[in-house]
């Protein structure tokens, strides 16, 4: 059998120099080339060659250890389409019994629409406000209604003019990125057609998927949206502007936040601008050194690859600890877990919060409840 | 003079004895490293090694040495692998020896006004931390977000403030180097007055890692200027801007940057930055000042009136600090974005005296079409650096030929013109048979000698310079 794996198109993109180098994580931790976009497209053109056989130690390896973040995409300036690679190269590597198993159980409870709703079910998410479908819809994520409702909540009090219609599935994201590419898209386009009009994604990753399957205009991330619309953002007064100055005790109690950036939203989206200024309207926006980086939770990975997923983290609270932080804002369902997790392991009173959460509160912030013991 | 070239039969026993130098985790023998390591950023050209090594210090590169001198196994020195030349491939198999785990900026001293630091730094670590304190380190060659210090070093790479500032041999005050026995010596230090000896770290600047294995680098710092500034002039044509360079030059202004672009550069790099440049013009030329900040306005304006004079269809000086960078960014990425037009990118380096410059730019341009290359020209054209790029389907055999019958030709332009096969990338493997047309047989002599001094059993980057 002659098929090709890679798109040729997309593999002779990359004249190998060296500029994704310093944007990778696994490049970052190990300094070693192989462990670099431009080592993984050596890798991935010796597959194709036939110089590597495909279940090579090292290609298995590499397959697996990359983040699957896209750094290496928004700094390349051959454009390379390093993302649309890594599907294409898992698509072949997991397919059907190479799948970790770790993975089959998740790609099984997302696989249909009704399984979907199940995991809503399980918990009190958006469907108490259920509502009919209109030109604008909220898509609730699947892993986000079971393990935070109050995203999908925060975001239809933030946009009362969103519908949030039932029936939806999963956007196949998780599957396009762990070797199921052809499921992947199909739920996409499934999910497409549930929710007719702009789609308004709470989640980065489900964000850049379906917009890479149904175009970037049939979707919008939850802040792209909101900067996007008319009316103020916030549901409660609308925060003094240029009035710092004469509400001195208000300015003072301004909450110190910071954003980990979702992966897919920057690199495969653009979106970036967007969250910070909306931050800036409710707190005092720090920008962590970090902010644009993985934090290591990348879809499965925290999960498949649990040591480095912590290796990659560990930057990411050192800063968090040292600006000490009252939240850091967090784009994507896999980036809060992963946050949350890390946060608390260390102790820090620093809360993780949805963008949304965030906004809703409109910087008046309860006391922190995760972090235990940490000062307060 | 024969000089002995190192053959790779790296056996276990070598293998046994590096890992127990550098650590078995350090050692990789695997296909996929191996394959990683089989190329730097030349393309078509790769060479396998039979070992990746990551040393961490400089007793361990001296200890590798040793090693590998006894078993006669050759040694390529590699940074980051942003080559061009293909000078760190590992063509006669070996030894890649990657120094990026050697990466700790060691100090930057205000008073004596310089770094120390190991090869395995990136550029611009330096450079920002020699901002950070209000000095500046010039060299920026293009890969500097990626390339190492001593990769920089042994190359001497040159950057887009040359033109005033110099390249990196003039920053280099000293080098602690392992030699290929094992011996490690030191040259210079951290004085700007020095002439105990022969100057070996000069010597070493530029040797492409044939002479020696640099394990640490004191590099001289400059106070920051005040300000900088920086604009840019469109042409109908390049030989236009080249002339507008001769007229800056000779007008009594040395600017900081003098870049210049061709319509097919312009092209692809506004396809990759989108930063609204006029891609309908026949050339694009980028220029820069920095210092005082009523030097910068007045220097800028002689440098647009000399471009009005020679034509220029418009001229703009950049309104913020933030439209200047993104200017330089472009810049910057002009090679890797030529790959958008086809996958395979043949890049030279010809430099000519720059009252030359015009004249190169039109010779190159009868030569491309004479061989119907698509070749897109961009370069530093202040120091009369210029990079002619063909831009090739890799699959068209005929047409990678005609490549390189044209760049024949456009290096013995070069040489007539009284210029230089390299400016600023070396002469690695896809140079080397040009090398003697351009500096005679007794210098070529003479440089084998100098190796054979250095590398007595030849296993520092065999068949490269000095072989």
């Amino acid at each position: 059998v002659t098929d090709t794996i890679f798109t040729p198109e997309l593999l002779n993109r990359c004249i190998a120099c060296g500029f994704c180098l310093p944007a990778c994580p696994t490049y970052e931790l190990t300094g070693v080339e192989t462990s670099s976009p431009r080592g993984r497209i050596g890798l991935m053109r010796a597959i194709e060659d036939g110089i590597l056989v495909e279940n090579d130690p090292t290609v298995m390896e590499e397959s697996s250890f990359c983040l699957g973040c896209r750094a290496c995409e928004p700094v390349c300036p051959a454009g390379v389409q390093y993302g649309a690679l890594l599907e294409q190269w898992r698509d072949r590597l997991w397919r059907g019994r190479h799948c970790p198993w770790r993975l089959r159980a998740l790609l099984f409870a997302v696989n249909r629409p009704s399984r979907v709703r199940l995991l809503g079910l399980l918990r009190r998410h958006a469907r108490t406000r259920r509502r009919a479908a209109t030109e604008a819809n909220l898509m609730l994520g699947c892993f986000e209604r079971a393990l935070y409702p109050q995203v999908s909540r925060a975001a239809t009090a933030l946009a009362p003019e969103l519908g949030v219609p039932v029936g939806q599935g999963c956007c196949g994201a998780l599957h396009a990125h762990n070797g199921d590419l052809a499921r992947g898209e199909e739920l996409a386009r499934e999910l497409g057609e549930a929710l007719p009009g702009t789609i308004v994604a709470t989640a980065g990753g489900c964000a850049a998927h379906l917009a890479g399957v149904l175009g970037g205009d049939r979707v919008a991330e939850l802040s792209q949206w909101l900067a996007r619309r008319d009316h103020p953002v916030t549901p409660g007064p609308a925060p003094a502007r240029g009035g710092g100055a004469s509400q001195p005790d208000r300015v003072s109690a301004r909450p110190r936040i910071g954003l980990q950036d979702s992966c897919h939203l920057r690199n495969g989206l653009g979106v970036w601008r967007e969250p910070r200024e909306l931050l800036e309207q409710v707190g005092e926006y720090v920008e962590l050194p970090s902010a644009a980086g993985c934090c290591g939770a990348a879809g499965t990975y925290a999960i498949l690859r649990p040591r480095d997923s912590a290796r990659v983290l560990d930057r990411h609270l050192d800063e968090i600890a040292r600006a000490d932080l009252d939240v850091i804002a967090v784009v994507n369902p896999g980036c809060y877990r992963q946050l949350q997790q890390g946060v608390g392991r260390r102790g820090l009173r620093t809360r993780v919060m949805h963008l949304s959460e965030v906004l809703v509160q409109d910087g008046r912030l309860e006391p922190s409840r995760n972090g235990g013991g940490a000062a307060l | 003079l024969i000089v002995t070239a190192a053959v790779a039969i790296v056996g276990e026993a070598v293998r046994d004895r590096l890992a127990g130098v550098v650590g078995a985790s350090h050692v990789r023998a695997d296909a996929g490293a191996l394959l990683t390591y089989s190329t730097d950023s030349t393309p078509l050209q790769r060479g396998r090694p039979d070992l990746v090594v990551f040393p961490a210090s400089t007793e361990e590169v001296a200890a590798v040495l040793r090693i590998a001198d006894e078993a006669r196994v050759p040694v390529i020195p590699r940074g980051s692998g942003t080559n061009l030349s293909g000078g760190t491939v590992a063509h006669r198999g070996g030894i890649v020896l990657a120094l990026t785990r050697m990466n700790r900026l060691l100090e930057i001293d205000p008073a004596d006004l310089v770094a120390v630091c190991e090869p395995g730094v990136r550029t611009i670590e330096l450079a920002q931390a020699a901002t950070a304190v209000g000095l500046l380190f010039p060299p920026d060659p293009g890969s500097q977000a990626t390339a190492t210090i001593g990769g920089n070093v042994a190359e001497c790479s040159g950057g887009l403030r040359a033109l005033k500032y110099g390249v990196t041999r003039d920053y280099v005050l000293g080098v602690q180097a392992v030699l290929a026995g094992g011996e490690v010596i030191r040259s210079g230090g951290r004085l700007v007055k020095d002439v105990a000896g022969y100057d070996l770290q000069r010597l070493l600047c530029g040797s492409e890692g044939t002479l020696a294995v640099i394990t640490e680098v004191t590099l001289r710092l400059v106070p920051a200027p005040e300000g900088s500034g920086t604009g840019m002039a469109y042409f109908r044509a390049l030989a236009d801007a080249g002339r507008a360079v001769s007229r800056v030059l000779s007008s009594g202004v040395l600017p900081v940057t003098l870049e210049f672009l061709d319509q097919v550069c312009i092209g692809a790099v506004e396809d990759y930055a989108r930063i609204g440049l006029d891609a309908g013009a026949g050339a694009l030329l980028i220029f820069g000042q920095d210092g005082d900040p009523r030097v910068i306005g007045r220097d800028l304006e002689r440098i647009a009136l000399a471009c009005r004079a020679e034509g220029a269809i418009s001229v703009r000086v950049a309104e913020s600090p933030q439209e200047a960078a993104e200017l330089l960014r472009a810049r910057r990425a002009v090679l890797p974005s030529l790959s958008r037009l086809e996958p395979l990118t043949l890049l030279e380096d010809a430099t000519v005296p720059r009252s030359r410059i015009a004249e190169m730019v039109d010779r190159i341009q009868e030569i491309a079409g004479r061989h119907r290359v698509r070749i897109g020209t961009f370069g530093h054209a202040g120091d009369g650096n210029l990079h002619p790029t063909a831009v090739l389907d890799p699959a068209d055999e005929d047409a990678v030929g005609r490549a390189h019958a044209a760049f024949a030709e456009i290096f013995a332009a070069a040489i007539e013109l009284r210029g230089s096969i390299t400016g600023e990338h070396g002469v690695g493997i896809v140079k080397l048979a040009y090398l003697e047309r351009q500096l005679g047989a007794a210098h070529v002599a003479l440089l084998r000698r100098i190796k054979l001094a250095f590398d007595p059993h030849g296993i520092l980057n065999p068949g490269k310079l000095g072989s």
